[in-house]
């Protein structure tokens, strides 16, 4: 018992120390001064085609350019379930957002890009657990983007059979490990979850206690597991912009969960990424 | 990435903790944790330690040394993103589909590493165009070609008409025909077969007579999936997210490209059109073309297209190219170009 306490303290000291403010990482995307900050949870939702890995990539240039090129210069960990991770595209955002794109410092960017890919959710549980070690080795690893949380989503419920319990099991424990890590090293975690079933009629089933204005007109019908739904902290919900004459192609609604603040925003995507 | 798969091919949910399954783990040990519940190597790894140890009265030490072991063989390893830039730039390659539009409207080619899927009505050319790529990429490029027919629309002699516009040396139009492997699949099944038998010959490629393979067709996709949608809901959906698994990762662990054709579908009858299979499916693809007859070309036997943009990781959607899928449009094919830092 007495060796646990040493082997976390001086981690714990090192995370502390070496934590850099992240309020200037995109404040657009929410709808309070001052986020995020560590210890967040911020969910991103949306159809096929509404830009949100594309947020994910600007956040992650965001993070990785130096401080002296204008982005935070922190450490960045990237898990990917579908095997979408485009880094030609990351690579030429980068170029573009570079004063010198110039392929050293390029490097040096993608020097603080980690990436792991998982192949099933279980895969994704011991991929959590043994990152645990990588972020205490790396106290400046602050932020952690999930891609996508809902991918094993079908193949997880025809695996639990009838039991929504088997079936929910392995999401839940990585939700709850998420959140373990998240608080112990002081992270702040990106999640995106795929828009994969249409909104039913008469929705009854409401997970969140009220039942917010942005419910009604986003396609929104929570489908992952209750331990995933009350780790959020904030929501954010991308959507296509249909109208052509709109030269801001797409939408986001960013919802604090708990201070019930709303704020709605557009952003176009251009060969440098994300523009608000 | 490749050696896990072809040494753990059990997937990880299965994995039974079993002595010499990893250092450290003895029989005795196997028979204390199994009497305590912890029966796989998941158990093992979620479990308290040191609650662990007290019950089963097993060393704390020994515990965590075989939890990190364990964690090591299962879980996936995080890559450095300078390392996997290096890797990329080297391995992945831009493949010609044969019509110099297509190819534009693709931004230079079919990349490998991701899956593009060719949507349209039937009729709209869809086949064709696959018979061009495969034409393109084994012609051209020398390279091996896996066509998957899931609804008989191959065919042979359109194949040998695509070549021998392309050549003249019949030895050439041979070579060629003899890299392109076709094989029939009508259910899902026989696709998932087909595509595991790859991935075993690719995994063991040190000098394989088949030769270096670069692009998967698959013609079409909704052919197999349809059948399983609808009735019970769930597993139809797991196969269909199975199976774009399967085509993702073999893309991305081997460098191909993955082209797959589908149906397409829309919300009402004056909605935007959209590939069929649903939701989860419109996830898969990195990139989606549309397939149109052009407007007003009601006289039959015309081979004129329009071909749009959907989806892309790297082009604004929307654009749009007409193609000849006729004999007119297969130019000459244009080499590999390998990407240097786009």
């Amino acid at each position: 018992v007495c060796s646990l306490f040493v082997r976390v303290g001086p981690c714990l000291l090192a995370r502390l120390e070496g934590r850099s403010s992240l309020k200037n990482l995109e404040p657009y995307l929410f709808a309070e001064e001052g986020s995020p900050v560590h210890g967040d949870v911020i969910e991103f939702h949306g159809t096929e085609g509404t830009g949100k890995t594309e947020m994910l990539y600007h956040l992650i240039a965001r993070c990785v350019i130096p401080k002296a090129e204008g982005g935070l210069g922190v450490e960045v960990m990237f898990v990917d379930t579908d095997y979408h991770f485009d880094m030609l595209r990351l690579v030429t955002i980068l170029e573009n957002r570079l004063a010198q794109g110039t392929e050293e410092m390029i490097k040096q960017c993608l020097g603080r890009l980690f990436l792991v890919s998982c192949s099933s959710s279980t895969q994704l549980l011991l991929t959590l657990y043994s990152l645990e070690n990588l972020f205490c080795a790396h106290p400046s690893l602050c932020v952690l983007l999930l891609d996508s949380l809902s991918a094993f989503y079908w193949i997880d419920r025809s695996n639990g059979g009838e039991s929504l319990t088997l079936q929910e099991m392995n999401l839940k424990k990585c939700a709850n490990f998420l959140e373990k890590l998240v608080t112990q090293h002081h992270l702040i975690l990106f999640a995106t979850t795929q828009t994969l079933m249409q909104k039913s009629a008469n929705s009854a089933e409401s997970f969140l206690p009220l039942k917010l204005p942005h419910e009604t007109d986003t396609d929104y019908r929570p489908y992952l597991c209750k331990s995933w739904q009350q780790m959020v902290t904030h929501r954010v919900f991308f959507s296509k912009q249909c109208n052509s004459g709109n030269s801001k192609g797409f939408t986001v609604v960013s919802c604090h969960l708990k201070r019930n603040q709303i704020v709605k925003r557009s952003f176009s995507v251009a060969e440098c990424g994300v523009q608000f | 990435m490749v050696w896990r798969s072809v040494l753990f091919s059990l997937p990880v949910e299965m994995v039974v903790l079993r002595a010499g399954l990893c250092p450290g783990l003895t029989e005795d040990m196997i028979q204390l944790l199994r009497a305590n519940g912890i029966r796989t190597v998941v158990d093992f790894v979620s479990s308290d330690l040191e609650d662990v140890a007290q019950k089963c009265s097993l060393s704390y030490k020994a515990l965590v040394a075989v939890r990190r072991v364990l964690l090591a063989q299962f879980s996936a390893f995080p890559a450095n993103g300078a390392d996997l830039y290096e890797e990329l730039k080297s391995s992945t390659a831009i493949l010609p589909t044969g019509s110099p539009s297509l190819d534009q409207l693709l931004d230079s080619g079919l990349y490998t590493g991701e899956v593009t899927e060719l949507m349209g009505a039937p009729g709209s050319g869809k086949t064709q165009v696959c018979l061009g790529i495969a034409a393109s990429v084994s012609l051209g490029l020398k390279q091996h070609v896996l066509f998957l027919d899931s609804t008989g629309g191959f065919t042979a002699s359109r194949l040998y008409q695509i070549l021998q516009a392309q050549t003249e040396d019949e030895e050439e139009q041979l070579e060629a025909l003899q890299r392109i492997q076709v094989v029939r699949v009508f259910h899902i099944y026989e696709v998932l077969s087909a595509l595991q038998e790859l991935r075993d010959r690719l995994s063991q490629q040190v000098l394989s007579s088949t030769g270096p393979l670069k692009m998967v067709l698959l013609d079409s996709v909704s052919a197999v999936i349809y059948p399983l949608l609808g009735g019970r809901q769930s597993e139809g959906l797991a196969l269909m997210m199975q199976l774009s698994r399967e085509l993702k990762t073999l893309a991305r662990e081997f460098s191909l490209a993955v082209v797959v054709t589908n149906q397409v579908t829309r919300d009402s009858s004056t909605g935007p059109l959209k590939p069929a299979l649903g939701r989860s499916w419109s996830f898969v693809p990195s990139t989606r073309v549309l397939l149109e007859s052009k407007e007003g070309s009601w006289e039959k036997g015309t081979s004129h297209r329009a071909a749009s943009l959907a989806k892309s990781p790297r082009q604004p959607t929307g654009i749009q190219v007409q193609l000849d899928i006729g004999n007119g449009d297969v130019l000459e094919p244009s080499l590999v170009t390998p990407t240097q830092g786009l």
